[in-house]
């Protein structure tokens, strides 16, 4: 007895060897952060952490009180700065939950590089948020605009581009690790989704943003911002940011629209459910080339001329529509990307994958080999169906 | 450790000195009719419900004497079997046989005129008090050093009702009492083999309590009748009062939460464990009977997972394990999640805990030991309670502990939902001993997370497999037909198939006569 009461305590003793997380925390002795925000400051960075107030989203009693509050703070390193914090906010900031962090326009342009090895270093944060780039204004204004519906202005923005990326295509949900194999990983360059507000960030702050039908001051998911190296050097506009997700395979369900024909005046829309690109590279001769293979599938959503849509003449003349204006899409965002020099969609790594012995001679003077790349562009357009209704209301009309 | 199994040692050593003590009447009876007598109402310290009717037998009147206790004997009986013989045909007898002397009289009482159909020949003190108070009818003769006991056992019962502890829907109503003789007989009518054994002592230096086992010769393993029996024979107590003393002091694992021998109220539930091939052990005075081996599945199986068909006997089966863990660990991973893991719970529903938590004073440990105590008390409160009052507890329950708790802010609302599921949970388990061991074990888990987590209730749980493996049951591996690994016990273990595929018996309770069945699979008519 004795003997086995020695061997289980010896057992019990080794559960202190094992790692976990040891410290318990109450939930009442939490200030969970939900988006971070990062600036460029003189002495170093400006750190803005968007706290929230679970009384306030979830209680049963709620008051007047806002249902997140900011709190700044300025260090030399952004791992200062978020201890500094501790001085102001009444508990631990607690990191794990996380949605949004956003990077101030100028931060960005100067480079992000450095802020993100406490990012990717701390071990308390899920890798579950998305990185944004606020557009014309600095990460601080943009956390404090109080949103409608969703009472966690955070959380809004998350989901407001998480649905933009599954629904409209010109926007992307950039993770950490994304971002990060971007920065290091030779042959490609990083992008990050832009983040702006309509209306001042002044009013949007305060309470009454919230308390009327129409806010003075909301946030939009803005076009997707080019990185070069870790600086951005430029924007792309809609139809580019549409394309690039074309090119990476990241388009889940969108719209497009071609003018019907000649005789017929108006615009025919069309819903993308399906987008499948492949990407091939090739080097002839030290002359790399890459292939983009775009196979798309739509349904006929909207058609606002009188079309016969039964007519397969009629859709198989639309699709080639589409299909050159895809193939437009597609070359407007490359030039775009030739014009920053930056080879946000990763052409580089396609070549070292297919071409391993030849990238290695053009891996040092890809930028420039980038500049004169030739790319082809294949774009398959198949119409699948037509909605629930056949013949357009507009060739019925009295 | 050891300081204290000493101590245990010289507790049970000084008992056994002290029961010794009273036992030395195995004397021989008197043949004078009034010593008997005197000695009788001595040692029973003239005790009011010991009756004693002294009459006379024949023309030439022969003294004799009719002990009984009042209360366990059938009087009818009595009066028209016992006392009218004796006292009619001894008249008659005298004329039609000749009788001279009194062990005549003794021999032909014996072989002609007590008609009653058990009747045992007693020469000892020991043996007359056993058979008096058991509720024969003990009848002396003058002149005779031996006397009868008739068997005129008949005492008030509570008869054969519902169970109250393992109710089901479909299946047997009927339900053990606490006569012994019934509820040998409520087996006996469901398995009528000749196989069928049913052997019984006497323990209880006190008490002198019968206890029977009961099971099929030939299909149970006989090392462990064997060994029931030797243990049984053991035991040196002054009373057994109900099953769970013997429960207690057979046993194969004392330090254990576990329960290692089955108890059931259900004569369905016994016969089904016999013609498993275990063996029931029936105590006098108790309607529990208990079933050993058992194993730790036994305790999630009621009996009317095979009267139900198959697939839902399966399903109900699947979860009450589910509910077993549920019971155990709710609690537990809530105070883990909640206090160590936040990062593991969805973002709004952790804005919806940690809403809840503002403003409550404990931490989630304290929080849910409040709570789980509460619950405690008021199930055993419930118990007790006088069924008058028994409307209150649910009130005070319910509305003051749970609503006004919440109200007032001193748990939280999701705390209330753990542990109400929790002691929902516990209570889905068929065996009310299973049930019992989640209930402690179930704070230990709570403190485990408190202190370290996840990784606390992984350790716990380990540390539990660990002991549930160690454990045998009369030498059977308690954690079996899953460790070890049974193939062919499967199909009654975590499910139930239909009866036309279960072909044997649990491979390690029974070895011999292996078969159960062999009924083909039902085949529907051509159409």
């Amino acid at each position: 007895m004795k003997k086995n009461g020695s061997k289980a305590l010896l057992l019990f003793m080794t559960i202190f060897l094992l790692t976990g997380c040891w410290s318990s925390r109450e939930l009442s002795d939490l200030a969970v952060v939900t988006a971070l925000g990062i600036d460029k400051h003189e002495d170093g960075y400006k750190l803005t952490v968007q706290v929230m107030d679970p009384g306030e989203i979830a209680g049963k009693d709620l008051t007047t009180r806002t249902s997140v509050t900011t709190y700044s703070m300025t260090g030399k390193t952004v791992f200062e700065a978020l201890r500094r914090l501790t001085v102001t906010t009444p508990r631990k900031l607690y990191l794990s939950h996380l949605r949004i962090i956003l990077l101030g326009q100028e931060f960005s342009e100067g480079g992000i590089s450095q802020s993100l090895d406490f990012i990717s270093r701390d071990h308390e944060m899920r890798l579950e948020f998305s990185l944004m780039i606020t557009k014309n204004m600095e990460a601080e204004k943009a956390l404090k605009i109080l949103t409608p519906i969703e009472k966690i202005p955070a959380n809004k923005i998350y989901s407001s581009l998480q649905t933009a990326q599954d629904n409209w295509a010109p926007a992307k949900i950039v993770e950490l690790d994304e971002l990060v194999s971007s920065l290091t990983v030779p042959g490609k360059e990083a992008v990050l989704t832009g983040l702006s507000a309509v209306g001042s960030p002044e009013v949007g702050a305060q309470i009454e943003n919230v308390e009327v039908v129409d806010s003075h001051t909301i946030v939009n998911i803005d076009e997707i911002g080019v990185f070069k190296d870790d600086k951005l050097v430029g924007w792309f506009n809609e139809n580019e940011s549409k394309g690039f997700n074309y090119i990476t395979d990241n388009v889940r369900n969108t719209i497009g629209w071609v003018e019907c024909g000649k005789e017929e005046e108006g615009t025919i829309s069309v819903e993308v459910t399906k987008n499948e690109t492949k990407l091939k590279g090739s080097i002839d001769s030290n002359l790399p080339k890459i292939t983009i293979e775009t196979t798309i599938e739509a349904n006929i959503a909207d058609v606002e001329c009188a079309i016969d849509v039964y007519d397969q003449s009629k859709i198989k003349e639309i699709e080639g529509k589409l299909k050159k204006k895809i193939e437009e899409i597609i070359k407007e965002s490359i030039g775009k990307a030739k014009e920053l020099n930056s080879d946000v969609f990763g052409f580089g790594q396609v070549l070292s994958r297919q071409e391993p012995k030849q990238w290695k001679q053009l891996k040092d003077n890809w930028d420039k080999e980038f500049a004169d790349l030739d790319i082809e562009v294949k774009v398959k357009f198949n119409i699948r169906g037509t909605g629930t209704i056949t013949e357009t209301l507009l060739g019925n009309m009295k | 450790m050891s300081k204290l199994s000493q101590v245990f040692k010289a507790l049970k050593s000084k008992k056994i000195v002290m029961d010794n003590v009273s036992d030395d009447d195995n004397m021989p009876l008197n043949k004078e009719i009034k010593k008997n007598i005197s000695e009788v109402s001595k040692v029973l310290g003239n005790s009011f419900d010991i009756v004693i009717r002294e009459f006379k037998i024949g023309k030439n009147p022969i003294e004799a004497c009719l002990f009984y206790t009042d209360g366990l004997i059938d009087k009818d009986l009595v009066h028209n079997y016992v006392l009218e013989n004796l006292m009619i045909d001894g008249r008659k007898a005298e004329s039609d046989e000749k009788i001279s002397s009194n062990q005549d009289m003794y021999n032909f009482i014996k072989n002609s005129s007590l008609t009653s159909v058990e009747l045992t020949e007693i020469d000892t003190f020991q043996a007359l008090y056993q058979h008096l108070l058991s509720g024969d009818t003990i009848v002396l003769l003058n002149g005779v050093s031996k006397g009868f006991a008739v068997g005129s056992r008949g005492w008030e019962d509570r008869g054969v009702q519902e169970p109250s502890s393992q109710q089901v829907v479909r299946g047997p109503k009927d339900a053990f009492s606490e006569t012994l003789r019934t509820n040998t007989a409520l087996i006996r009518r469901r398995i009528k083999d000749q196989n069928l054994w049913i052997e019984t002592q006497k323990i209880g230096k006190k008490s002198k309590t019968d206890v029977a086992i009961a099971y099929i010769n030939g299909v149970v393993n006989e090392d462990i009748v064997l060994e029931i029996k030797e243990r049984l024979k053991k035991i040196e107590i002054d009373a057994i009062l109900d099953s769970g003393y013997i429960e207690e002091l057979i046993q194969d694992e004392i330090y254990t939460p576990f329960p290692t021998i089955f108890n059931t109220e259900r004569p369905d539930a016994v016969s089904a464990g016999i013609l498993e091939g275990r063996v029931a052990i029936i105590v006098d005075g108790s309607p529990f009977v208990l079933l050993a081996p058992a194993l730790f599945i036994d305790f999630f199986q009621s009996s009317e997972d095979y009267y139900q068909r198959s697939d839902i006997g399966s399903l109900l089966r699947i979860l009450r394990f589910f509910c077993f863990f549920l019971a155990l660990l709710t609690p537990s991973a809530f105070i883990a999640l909640t206090t160590f893991h936040q990062e593991m719970i969805p973002t709004t529903l952790l804005t919806s805990l940690a809403a809840q938590r503002e403003g409550v004073p404990f931490p989630a440990f304290i929080e849910a030991l409040i709570m789980e105590i509460t619950f405690e008390i008021l199930r055993e409160a419930g118990i007790r309670l006088p069924r008058a009052v028994g409307s209150a507890i649910s009130i005070v329950g319910a509305l003051v502990l749970g609503q006004a708790a919440v109200e007032a802010g001193i748990v939280s609302a999701t705390m209330v939902i753990v542990v109400s599921l929790t002691a929902i949970s516990s209570f889905v388990s068929p065996t009310y001993n299973m049930a019992i061991s989640v209930r402690i074990l179930r704070f230990g888990f709570m403190i485990l997370a408190a202190t370290f987590g996840l990784v606390g209730i992984i350790l716990g749980l380990i540390i539990m497999g660990l002991h549930l493996s160690s454990l045998r049951s009369f030498g059977i591996p308690y954690l079996s037909p899953m460790a070890p690994f049974i193939p062919s016990d499967q199909d009654d273990a975590l499910i139930r198939l239909p009866v036309w595929i279960k072909e044997n018996r649990p491979r390690l309770i029974s070895q011999i006569d292996v078969k159960r069945e062999a009924t083909e699979q039902p085949k529907p008519p051509p159409k």
